[in-house]
């Protein structure tokens, strides 16, 4: 069983990148894209964690349903689309998150 | 409203809810697997050493996980009616094309012939291959999430006292998510790559046990990482779907108009 990388990542980068560039252009609002994108991870997580959790009780269980293997391939290519977005989601919060890491104190201007 | 809930109960035919409900347990064992200990738990087919899983598991010595084996339902059950039959004799053995089991009363003894392999009577002391099977697949899902969750309402409770910032409630709990998700992506891509790429090594099945555990990290702190940020949450709807209108979303965070 081979799983495609390709399939699940790309859609997910251009898409980002083409959401960047309307905020960037200024055809969005920064919120716009940044709640898109939440949204998107939240997606991403409901169904890749929702499926790995089920997988997992199952296992423990012994229980095989029959498209426990459609899951898990689910699962992986999914998993694959989190993980990137998950880059994008530190991507959007990147100030925020180097702050709250290295408890960093906001500059002020003078 | 009991009296209506009694009538509806008592209008509705027994002979059908009891039909219906003797069907469940028929429909249960339809849909799911026949033997349940017995198949591999993510559906594979002839996985070879060292396998996808920590349930990984060969008797026979092919280097295929003897579970996710397609006769391995039709060896096992094989292998019970040879057991049963060994209450008889000491030892007895069942022979297939390919592969070749002795069930014996004993302690391993390599018959050292081809394919063949002998296991332990799984009652005897000596017999720990399943035992050791079962140990790897513990996740501890339960108590890894009760320590998280105690901890989320220990640190919920210091930062409501006042004892803790909010800052730091919110850092704590930052971080930890952080590292679920870093090492939960970092394992399931290392995982995804070696099975494309077809790379067995040792390490597999503790690569996914980690990614198990962290994963289990990374559901429970998302779950307490909406709860905290659960206003900018219930805001993404807003904003995403409209629920409210933008201009009134938007006029919070815009400068105040000149009136």
């Amino acid at each position: 069983m081979a799983y495609d990388i390709l399939i699940a990542s790309v859609p997910v980068i251009g898409s980002y990148f083409y959401t960047y560039a309307l905020y960037k252009i200024g055809l969005i609002r920064k919120t716009l894209h940044v709640n898109f994108w939440n949204f998107i991870i939240g997606l991403a997580f409901l169904f890749s964690g929702g499926a790995g959790f089920l997988l997992l009780i199952l296992m423990d269980m012994g229980i095989v349903i029959p498209i426990t293997p459609q899951l898990f391939y689910g699962h992986v290519e999914v998993g694959i689309t989190l993980a990137i977005v998950t880059v994008f989601h530190f991507h959007c919060y990147w100030k925020s998150s180097l702050e709250m890491v290295f408890m960093r104190k906001k500059r002020t201007r003078t | 409203m009991k009296k209506r809930i009694i009538k509806a109960l008592n209008a509705f035919p027994k002979e059908r809810l009891i039909g219906a409900l003797s069907s469940i347990p028929l429909i249960a064992a339809t849909t799911m697997s026949g033997a349940c200990g017995a198949s591999c738990p993510y559906g594979l087919v002839n996985d070879p050493y060292p396998g996808q899983c920590p349930r990984y598991l060969d008797l026979n010595s092919d280097g295929i996980c003897d579970l996710s084996q397609l006769a391995a339902t039709a060896q096992v059950d094989q292998t019970t009616q040879t057991t049963q039959n060994s209450n008889a004799q000491p030892t007895s053995s069942a022979q297939g094309d390919d592969d070749e089991y002795t069930i014996g009363t004993g302690d391993v003894d390599d018959q050292g012939s081809g394919n063949v392999s002998t296991i332990t009577d799984p009652n005897s002391p000596g017999f720990n291959g399943d035992q050791t099977a079962l140990d790897a697949t513990n996740y501890h899902v339960l108590p890894i999430s009760i320590l998280l969750l105690a901890g989320y309402f220990f640190t919920h409770y210091l930062f409501q006292r006042g004892i803790l910032k909010p800052k730091q409630h919110k850092r704590i709990w930052n971080i930890l998510v952080t590292i679920g998700y870093t090492g939960t992506g970092i394992t399931g891509m290392l995982l995804t790559l070696m099975v494309n790429l077809g790379i067995r090594t040792a390490y597999n099945q503790g690569i996914t046990f980690w990614h198990a555990e962290l994963a289990i990290l990374m559901v429970v702190g998302t779950l307490i990482h909406i709860h905290i940020y659960r206003k900018p949450f219930k805001r993404m709807f807003k904003v995403i779907f409209g629920l409210k209108s933008s201009k009134r979303i938007n006029s919070v965070k815009s400068p105040p108009s000149s009136k």
